[in-house]
Parts: structure tokens; C-alpha cells; sequence
């Protein structure tokens, strides 16, 4: 190791024009493939594209022919009859006029087109009405043909679309005072652009109508759009703080610029090589520019502290960098190798964007420590001597007394004094923050990842305090097929002919002795048939048989006895099923008197409305009839509309699966949670009428899936990084004595910050997960630099009273600036709208300010309590690190 | 007066083969009034068997079967009568749909409607005739008639085998499209293709003639042959779907009782007529 060092700095020292050439070279080639960018926006991605609720999503939405969708809200609080106005239902149909036109060519596809689909839009022009049109009679009608142009036909038509409970807290709000048009997309991703042009066309409208866009393909899309703008302006901004401080701190331009450039190379190197890899710029990998900004110059802080601290005239730079590199080459190795772990601990995670973005920092990180001890010495080689003129501690002899020094003394004067009490208010703490984290609520919310002004987040509260809510998650229901027919069956379905065909005697009289002739040949049929489906229709096909040669006056009669079995078919399409729909209807009631959701259609609120209409229009005939056929009926029904492929989003033409639509007025998770767990429970303590399966589809639902993957996922990748940096850094120290003692601020920190979480009533989401596994390899840093200072000075002193006001001079200082620098240069995050950036500024400030803070009280108080046990091995055993003073001693 | 008796006359004279190859190029209007009448008119009543297929996106199927029963009230190509009655799938068997036309444009058809299941007539008022036929991609004007008069009709070319018109709409907001293009046969004015376009030119919606066939029928006493359409295809290339029908057991001038489209007979269907 000693040599290696030495070779590396000798020769950067030596060759210093080649290696800034290199250096230079490696920036170039790398920074070359940044035009091949590609962007990833697509939160769904944060998912492996084989996990078992993502596949199940899509072949839901293709099975339902659904799409993600936009909701376009328009409210109007001010008129008396709400937006049931004739000025305001011309805006209204003016937009759908409008954002029928939002399509164009799509880009992979030529010849296709993409965005809005017409088709399947929802908005008062473009859906149905059907009604009493007196008595006998029903109505089928556009609701809103045209816009209306008086007040009376205004309000007929609020009254229309509230006698449909289909539409109603859906499309129209209860209070009449909103309207939600429905945009369909053909790829979400397409919303952002959707939105942009709903935005830019509501601004010539006029009137004083409030207009949001919400929608979860909307909320993702203008995060992914926004996080890489922000992104833009937080990184320069980022520089530009941490350059101040560090010129704040070292007073020279010709070495503040060089972090800087440290920190250039390894952005620009990283970034180029993932985009050479051929991954995509993700949310998370967005934020690689500001993470690595601050870590990658924290060595060259070191460094520079160092430099800055040592460098004399006398010395002159050579020797000084010499006798710098040699101090910290291996504390830097290990802080660098520390971060990197505890970055390459996000691979643990299921995943994948996390696992690049992780893969990727480490690589930042390590490209950040060779930059380090290649060309900081070779960069301070070119520097001409006279620069460094009033540089460096000694030059600036009157500071030497500044806040910071005097700071610094003092908590090294109060942990060697009073030991015990820092320890005993640590362990407090500690106690506390435990309190705190068990009050934690894993939580995540779309629509919080907004700021309260953003106008998403205006929508998002506006329009859920209207409807039935905006986010949608699909329940899907699948009945199982039984194989072949049994015994029992056959002879039920037998007893059925024999009943049916003496039913219609007086009309067929042939019919009991026909019906006979068939049924002593099921069971042949049966046998030779795998599938219920397959004996019905060779039933069928054996009637049809004795039809083709059968006399005149058997013909009728047998026509009868055919659709005997075709109806045996609709029978086993489950959700034709009177029986099957009640349990739906029942379900849905139930998730909605629980307050669970918002709102909820199915078939079962389709064949209830139709029935109503096709009786009477009373409202107890709002019902599911009862007979098969009926139900049948109804769906034919509905579909001689305008609109009949509305009824595929909610079964399948098979009848065998049914979609119950739920809407979720509030984007909370947790809610999400609660009603599958209240559906679980149902199916439990009510079993269905037939064999049913139940899963859960819906982006609404996949956004809970994806934070029980994040929370779990990232809660190993932070165990992983917690034990790895453990054992890296008992390897360190040779002892996992030493090792357990650097653990112990940021495990401190970390019980702190997320107990403050849990006090606050802040909800564990996905930005606070990550930060946790993230940060345990940077908050580590203070500590391994401490603890091994003071190691080396121990062996010098021989006493931690001797030790403690000279770990507390210049490394104390360094660790300082160390912490200022990279805590602050997460701050400039906080001038990001997006909340999760917000919180991923605050949190890592917090949790590296801390971390800085704990090392300095916890550590030495701990060593002043135990000396003993700590140093006993120290003074006698030949030490890891020698330092160059000690070699010299 | 004069001129169209001479016209008239002549065509006597010449007979029909020779006279439509002098005879000048018929008006846009002409075409559409004799295609209407080869879609919908032909003979005095007739029957046929019907299947639809309609196909979605996905390629999944479902199937209607039903008999279909057609009668003119006048040989004026005017108001019309149609009883439809379903076999196929079971669970709707013995539905009845039936409808009086109007072929006056204020006047509504009227419209009835027999459910086996929920054993009730209910008539139907409906605003408009672009309803989706049983779920179909056919709408409820594709099978009973689009009125020649509801359009301004423009030849605007004419090939070798089709007129092909173009159809606007007098009154654009009753319908969704903007426009009609028709393909029609030159021989036998059949229409042959139907394309559909929205604003901007946008063709959704395309109905073709898949097979035509010579359906040989008795007029007075007369052999004649009716050049009929039995299998048809819609596509609505808005969602991917298409639907498939065809006629067969097509059978002209039957005599059928005009009380047959009453009321009465909707729940007791005619079992000869059935048959």
C-alpha cells in the first residue's frame, strides 16, 4: 500500500503534463456521447418490466381496451346554476371540440397517430342519455348535441346527466357546480404535451370558469418533464454556492477552481458513460449531477484543507502536496470506497433506474478519488510558486482565531469534560428519535410531489373536492373455468331439458319426446368432450343434427331445443349472471359506504341503469333483474348507442371478466392500501355466488405496488450498504470494535432525522427511502476521517488527553469544512418546485449536517469514556495508516 | 313536361342496354336516388337470414344471427317497414326489433323493441339514426337507409366500373362525419364502398360490399333476378373493430302481410315467415 501511494503521487508530481492530458482526454471522449441522451421519464419503469403487477396492468388494459387518461376539470363556483350556463357549456364544448384535434403522427409508428383518443372520450357532447319519453316509450339521445343556448336547456341537461349514475361525481359533479371531460391517450407519455396545449387553448377562452388538468398520466408526465428542467437550474446553481464557500474557506482562485473541475470531470465522465452504456436519463439518474457535484469535491476539500493548513514558503508545494497526499491517501481511498459502496448498495434494490442511478454514482465517485490523487498534485505543479504567495494557515496568522477554530475548541473542551453528559444526552436522543420512528407512516402521494402552488396540485385538490376522485384503479374480477361437465351436472342440465321442453308443450308438443332422445345421449357427449364449452355445443350441434332430417311439424319444436343449449352457453359467462352482478353491486356499495373510494362503475351500475329505463324510469327498478336473459337484454341494450364499445372497458365479449372502475378521490397510498385490504376482507366474510379471482390494475395502483417495492427494497439496499460499510471499515481500523465506533454518529443522525420524520407527521415516500440508503456511505465519511486522525495522533501522544485539542485543530477544521461544503451543496435544491427535490435538499442537509455535528461530540466523548478499551491495542500494534511524520519520527 | 315524356318514349323504344350507352351521363343526384333504391328497395318485400361477425381489435368474436323481414308500403321508394328477429345468442333469442320508416326527412321512424326477458314492448324515440345496430359497427342508418335527400350529392369521377359521389351532409350537426364518399356500380348502381371521413379529411369508417349476388325472385309473374348484396363488411378504423354480414335464404316478393309490422305479432313472431 505505502509504495503504491507513493508511486501515484511521485509520479502525477513528475509527470504532470501528461496526466492533466489524460485527464483532459477522458472528459473529452466521454462528454462525446452526451448528444446520444435519451430521456426516461416514466415512473412506471421503476418497475422491472416482468414484475407480476406491471404485466398484469397491462394485459388489464388491453384486455379492457383502457387508457391512461387526462381529466380536464372545469369549475364554476360563481354562476348560480354552476357550469350549467349556456356561456360556459359553449367553453366546454369548444375544449372537446378542441381536444378531439390533440393527435398527431406517431413518431415510432409513421402512418399512425397518436394522442387523444376520440373515440372513447368522455364529455357531455359525446355521451349518451337515455330516458322516459313518455309512457312505453324510451329515448336515446346525445346528452348535449349541441351547446344550449338558454338557461332552460342549460339546466335540462344538468338533470339528464345527474338521472345517470354513471356519469354522476364522474363526468358531472353532484353540486352541478364542475364537468370533467375525459382524455384518453394512446400513450401516456404523451400527456405532458396534452396538457401544454389544453393550457395554451384555456387561455383564449375567457369567462370565469376555473379550469385544472389533473390526472396521474399528468402528474408523472410534468414530473419527469419538470425534475430535468430543475435540474438544470439547481446543479449550476449548486456550483456556484459551493464554489462561494470554498472560496470563503481557501481565498485562492487558482485552487477554489480546482474542486470545481474535479467535480466537472466526474459529472461529465459518469454521465457520458451511462449514456455510452446505452441506459437512459431517469428522475433518479437526473440527480446525479447534483449528488456527485458536492461528493466529488470533497476529496480534493480534504485536500485542499490540508494544503492550506501545511503549506509554507519554506516548504514549497512540492513537498507539501507530497506530505498532503500522503496524510490522506488512504482516509480518502476510504471514503471514497465507503460512498461508492453505500451508492452500489441501490443495485439491492428491485429496482431498476435505482440500480443504474446507484451503479452510476459509484462510478462518479471513484473517477472523482483518482482525479483526486492524479491531478490535484500534477495541477499543483502548475501552479507557479508566487501564486500560493499569503496562502496557506501561517500566512494567515491573525485569522488563526476565527468562529470556526473557536468553535471547534470548545466542543473538544466540552467532550473530554463532560463525557458522560454528551453521552447521556446522545442516548436520549436516540431514545426519542426510536419514539419518533415508530410513528412513521409509509405514505406516498403523486400529487404531493407538487408544491401547494403548483397548479397540479391545485387540480388535484380542486377537482377531488368535486367528484368521485381522480385517481383510477381497476379491480378485476375472473371467473374460473370448471373443465368438463361432471355426473351431477349432466344430470342437472338433463332435469332442465326435460322441465323446458314440457314448458313449451302447448306451443310444441314434439318437444318432451325430443327432449328425451337428447337427453339419453349427453353422457356419450360428455365423454367425448374435455370442456364444458365443447359438450354445450356438441349438445347443439347433435340437435341440429336431428333438425336437418327431422319432419316439419319437429322442426320448430327442435329450433326451441337448440337455443335450450345456446342458452346453457350464456349461463357459464359468469357476468351475465344476475347472482354475480348483485355481488358486485354489493361490493361496490360496501368499498363506497366505507368511505374507501371515491366512486366506482361496472357492469353491474350498467345492467341496473338499462333495466331501470327499459321498465319504467322508477327508481326501484334501478335494480339487476332476474332473470339471465334480462340481463342480457340490458347489455344489448346499451350498446345500441352511440357509443357501444363503452361496454368493453368494463367486461370482456366473453362475459368472463368484469372491471370494477374505482376512482380515488385522494392520491394517498395508504388509502389505496386500505381498500384492497377492505376487498380482501370482503371476499372473505362474503363468499361470491361463483368461483371468482380478484386482482388489482390501474397506474393508481401500480403507484402502490411501486412504494411497497421502494420501501422494502430500499430498506434492504440500506441494511446491505449499513453492513458493507461496516465490514469496510472494521478492515480499516483492523478491528470491529473501531468499526462499530464509526458507525455509531450516522446510525445517531439517521434515528434522528427519521425520527423528526416520524414526529412531523412527514410520510416515508420514495424520495425519503432512497435518501436513506444513499446517505449512510457520505454521512460515514466524518467519522473514518476522525477516528483515523485521532488513531494516528494517539500513537504520537500516547494519551487521549493529549490527542483531543490536536484532533480538534486542523482535522476538526477539515471535517468542518467538509461538512459546510457538501451539506450546503445540497441546499440549492431547495429552490426546485418539485417537492421531492425539496426534500432530498432538506434531508441531506440535515442528515450530513448532523452527521458532522454527532462525529464531533460522539466520538470523542465515547473515546474519552473508554480510552481504555479503545487505544489498549492502538499504541502496540503496528498501524494501517503510517503517517509521514510518523515515519519520519 | 315535353321533353321528359320524349325521354321517356325513347327509352321504351330502345330498350334499357342500348339507352345507357347513349344516354348522357346521369345527374349526381340520379345516381344517388337509383343506388338508394338498389340498396333498400329492390322488389315489393323480402326476407333473409342474417349473420353479423363482429370482430374487435383484439380479433375476438361475437355472433348475431336473425331474420330479417323487409316490406314497401308504395313501389314510390317512400316508407318502409322492417321486423328484425333474433336467434343468436340464445340469451336474446325471439327479440324483436322492428321499425316503420319515414322517408320523409321531419318525420321520425318509429321504432319498436320486444325483450322475451323482461317481456315487454317498449317504442323507442331516438334523436338520430347513427346508433350502433345491436352492438355492431353498423349503425342503425346503415341498415335501414341513409335518405338520398338528407345529402348534396357531387359526382366527382367516374371510372370505368363506379360513379363515385360525394355525399354532404345538408344538416352537418345531426352526424358525425363531415362527409361521405360512395363507390357505386355503373351497371347496377349497387353501392359498392362506402368511406367516411371527419374534419381534416379523415377517413374512419369504411363499409364495402364483400359479394354481390343475383337473387332470381317472381315480379307479376315475371322471372326477374335482383342484384343483391350478401355479404357486407363496416370497419371503424377508430377503435379497430369490423363487423362481418351476411345474407343468406334471400327470398323477394313473398306477399307479406302488412299486419305482420303491428305491434301484436312482436311477441308472437309469424312462424312461416320464420321459417
Amino acid at each position: 500500500m505505502q509504495p503504491f501511494k507513493n508511486i501515484i503521487t511521485n509520479f502525477s508530481v513528475k509527470h504532470y503534463k501528461l496526466v492533466m492530458l489524460i485527464t483532459a482526454l477522458f472528459t473529452l471522449i466521454t462528454g462525446a456521447f452526451f448528444p446520444w441522451v435519451t430521456l426516461d421519464t416514466d415512473p412506471e419503469n421503476m418497475l422491472e418490466q416482468d414484475e407480476p403487477a406491471r404485466v398484469f396492468h397491462n394485459e388489464t388494459k388491453k384486455q379492457f381496451n383502457l387508457s391512461d387518461i387526462v381529466v380536464l376539470g372545469i369549475i364554476n363556483e360563481r354562476h348560480p346554476d354552476g357550469v350549467f350556463n349556456p356561456a360556459t357549456l359553449q367553453r366546454i364544448h369548444e375544449l372537446t371540440e378542441f381536444a378531439k384535434t390533440l393527435r398527431w403522427q406517431a413518431e415510432e409508428h409513421p402512418g399512425q397517430w397518436a394522442g387523444v383518443i376520440e373515440v372513447d372520450m368522455i364529455a357531455p357532447s359525446l355521451v349518451d342519455h337515455i330516458s322516459q319519453h313518455g309512457p312505453g316509450t324510451i329515448k336515446f339521445e346525445w346528452l348535449m348535441a349541441h351547446p344550449p343556448e338558454t338557461k332552460q336547456e342549460a339546466l335540462a341537461i344538468r338533470d339528464k346527466a345527474l338521472s345517470n349514475p354513471l356519469l354522476k361525481g364522474q363526468m358531472i359533479s353532484e353540486d352541478g357546480k364542475a364537468i370533467s371531460i375525459y382524455l384518453p391517450l394512446t400513450d401516456k407519455l404523451l400527456s405532458y404535451r396534452v396538457y401544454m396545449e389544453l393550457r395554451k387553448k384555456i387561455e383564449t377562452l375567457g369567462g370565469h370558469e376555473a379550469y385544472h388538468i389533473t390526472g396521474l398520466p399528468v402528474a408523472e408526465g410534468a414530473i419527469g418533464v419538470e425534475m430535468f428542467t430543475q435540474m438544470g437550474t439547481a446543479s449550476p446553481l449548486a456550483m456556484v454556492v459551493i464554489f462561494g464557500l470554498l472560496l470563503l474557506f481557501f481565498r485562492k482562485w487558482v485552487l477554489v477552481v480546482l474542486p470545481t473541475m474535479i467535480a466537472a470531470v466526474s459529472i461529465i465522465s459518469s454521465m457520458g458513460l451511462m449514456i455510452a452504456f446505452g441506459f437512459p436519463v431517469h428522475i433518479l439518474s437526473s440527480m446525479l449531477p447534483i449528488f456527485l457535484m458536492s461528493i466529488a469535491m470533497v476529496d480534493s476539500v480534504h485536500v485542499l484543507s490540508e494544503f492550506f493548513d501545511v503549506y509554507t514558503k519554506e516548504k514549497g508545494r512540492k513537498q507539501t502536496i507530497q506530505e498532503v497526499l500522503n496524510t490522506l491517501f488512504a482516509p480518502m481511498l476510504y471514503t471514497s470506497l465507503t460512498t461508492a459502496a453505500g451508492f452500489l448498495s441501490l443495485t439491492l434494490a428491485p429496482i431498476p433506474p435505482a440500480r443504474v442511478f446507484g451503479i452510476f454514482l459509484s462510478i462518479g465517485v471513484m473517477i472523482a478519488w483518482v482525479v483526486t490523487v492524479m491531478f490535484v498534485p500534477a495541477y499543483i505543479m502548475i501552479i507557479p510558486e508566487q501564486k500560493l504567495k499569503h496562502f496557506g494557515l501561517c500566512a494567515q496568522e491573525k485569522e488563526k482565531q476565527n468562529w470556526l477554530t473557536r468553535a471547534l475548541a470548545a466542543i473538544g473542551t466540552l467532550t473530554y469534560t463532560h463525557a458522560k453528559v454528551v453521552l447521556g444526552f446522545l442516548v436520549i436522543l436516540v431514545g426519542v428519535a426510536i419514539w419518533g420512528i415508530t410513528q412513521i407512516q409509509v405514505n406516498d402521494n403523486y400529487a404531493k410531489r407538487f408544491a401547494p402552488s403548483h397548479p397540479i396540485r391545485k387540480a388535484d385538490v380542486a377537482l377531488n373536492s368535486h367528484f368521485g376522485g381522480t385517481y383510477t384503479a381497476y379491480l378485476i374480477l375472473e371467473g374460473k373455468d370448471r373443465g368438463n361437465p361432471t355426473q351431477p351436472d349432466i344430470q342437472r342440465i338433463n332435469q332442465d331439458l326435460l322441465r323446458f321442453s314440457n314448458k313449451i308443450r302447448n306451443d310444441y308438443p314434439g318437444a318432451p319426446s325430443l327432449a328425451v332422445t337428447v337427453g339419453e345421449k349427453l353422457s356419450d357427449i360428455a365423454q367425448k368432450n374435455t370442456t364444458f364449452d365443447g359438450f354445450l355445443d356438441s349438445a347443439m350441434q347433435y340437435v341440429e343434427q336431428i333438425a336437418a332430417g327431422a319432419p316439419d311439424e319437429d322442426y320448430d319444436a327442435l329450433q326451441e331445443l337448440k337455443t335450450f343449449w345456446g342458452l346453457q352457453k350464456e349461463k357459464r359467462k359468469l357476468f351475465k349472471r344476475p347472482e354475480v352482478l348483485a355481488y358486485m353491486a354489493d361490493l361496490q356499495a360496501h368499498l363506497e359506504k366505507a368511505g374507501l373510494i371515491g366512486k366506482s362503475n361496472s357492469v353491474a351500475d350498467v345492467v341496473r341503469k338499462v333495466n331501470q329505463e327499459l321498465t319504467d324510469g322508477q327508481p326501484e327498478n334501478f335494480r339487476i333483474p332476474d332473470k339471465l336473459q334480462s340481463v342480457s337484454e340490458c347489455y344489448m341494450q346499451y350498446q345500441q348507442s352511440h357509443r357501444p364499445n363503452d361496454l368493453w372497458h368494463l367486461v370482456t365479449p366473453d362475459y368472463m371478466q368484469a372491471n370494477i372502475w374505482m376512482q380515488f378521490p385522494s392520491g394517498d397510498s395508504m388509502n389505496t392500501k386500505a381498500a384492497v385490504k377492505a376487498v380482501e376482507a370482503y371476499f372473505t366474510n362474503h363468499a361470491p355466488p361463483a368461483e371468482l379471482d380478484h386482482r388489482w390494475a390501474g397506474l393508481h395502483y401500480i403507484n402502490l405496488v411501486l412504494e411497497t417495492k421502494l420501501v422494502w427494497g430500499f430498506l434492504k439496499s440500506f441494511a446491505g450498504s449499513f453492513i458493507l460499510i461496516f465490514i469496510m471499515v472494521s478492515f480499516l481500523f483492523r478491528s470491529p470494535l473501531w468499526g462499530l465506533l464509526c458507525m455509531l454518529p450516522l446510525t445517531i443522525t439517521l434515528l434522528a432525522i427519521y425520527g423528526i420524520t416520524g414526529m412531523v407527521g412527514k410520510d416515508y415516500d420514495l424520495p425519503i427511502a432512497v435518501l436513506s440508503a444513499l446517505s449512510i456511505g457520505m454521512a460515514v465519511d466524518f467519522a473514518i476521517h476522525f477516528l483515523e486522525r485521532s488513531r494516528a495522533a494517539y500513537r504520537e501522544k500516547g494519551s487521549w488527553k493529549a490527542v483531543a485539542p490536536q484532533i480538534f485543530g486542523e482535522p476538526a477544521r477539515a471535517i468542518s469544512r467538509n461538512v459546510l461544503v457538501i451539506a450546503i451543496g445540497f441546499l440549492p435544491l431547495l429552490v426546485a418546485s418539485l417537492v421531492p427535490y425539496k426534500t432530498t435538499g432538506i434531508m441531506l442537509f440535515m442528515i450530513l449536517s448532523c452527521s458532522g455535528l454527532i462525529t464531533l461530540f460522539a466520538l470523542p466523548a465515547v473515546l474519552t469514556t473508554a480510552e481504555k478499551w479503545f487505544f489498549k491495542k492502538v499504541r502496540s500494534k503496528n498501524y494501517f495508516f503510517s503517517t509521514v511524520k510518523e515515519r519520519e519520527a | 313536361m315535353m321533353k321528359i315524356g320524349i325521354v321517356a318514349i325513347l327509352w321504351g323504344l330502345l330498350g334499357t342496354g342500348f339507352a345507357e350507352e347513349l344516354s348522357p351521363v346521369p345527374t349526381a343526384d340520379e345516381i344517388a336516388r337509383k343506388a338508394n333504391h338498389m340498396a333498400l328497395y329492390q322488389g315489393a318485400d323480402s326476407k333473409g337470414k342474417v349473420t353479423m361477425v363482429i370482430k374487435d381489435k383484439q380479433g375476438r368474436i361475437r355472433k348475431r344471427e336473425f331474420t330479417m323481414l323487409r316490406r314497401n308500403d308504395d313501389d314510390r321508394d317512400q316508407d318502409q317497414k322492417y321486423y328484425t328477429f333474433f336467434q343468436v345468442p340464445a340469451d336474446v333469442c325471439k327479440m324483436v326489433f322492428m321499425v316503420h320508416k319515414h322517408a320523409a326527412l321531419e318525420k321520425d321512424d318509429d321504432r319498436w323493441l320486444y325483450m322475451p326477458g323482461l317481456d315487454l314492448v317498449k317504442r323507442i324515440a331516438a334523436r338520430d339514426k347513427r346508433t350502433s345496430f345491436v352492438g355492431s359497427d353498423f349503425l342503425y342508418e346503415d341498415i335501414s337507409g341513409r335518405s338520398p335527400d338528407e345529402d348534396n350529392h357531387e359526382l366527382i369521377e367516374m371510372t370505368d366500373t363506379y360513379y363515385i359521389l360525394k355525399n354532404i351532409p345538408k344538416k352537418p350537426d345531426t352526424v358525425e362525419f363531415e362527409y361521405y364518399i360512395a363507390h357505386i356500380d355503373r351497371k347496377s348502381f349497387v353501392p359498392m364502398k362506402m368511406e367516411f371521413f371527419k374534419r381534416g379529411h379523415r377517413l374512419y369508417r369504411v363499409i364495402e360490399s364483400v359479394r354481390l349476388e343475383e337473387i332470381q325472385a317472381q315480379e307479376n309473374g315475371q322471372k326477374v333476378t335482383y342484384p343483391t348484396v350478401t355479404e357486407s363488411l363496416v370497419r371503424n378504423l377508430a377503435n379497430g373493430s369490423e363487423t362481418k354480414m351476411i345474407f343468406s335464404d334471400i327470398r323477394y316478393n313473398l306477399g307479406l302481410s302488412n299486419k305482420i309490422f303491428t305491434e301484436r305479432y312482436l311477441r308472437r313472431p309469424p312462424r312461416d315467415a320464420m321459417r
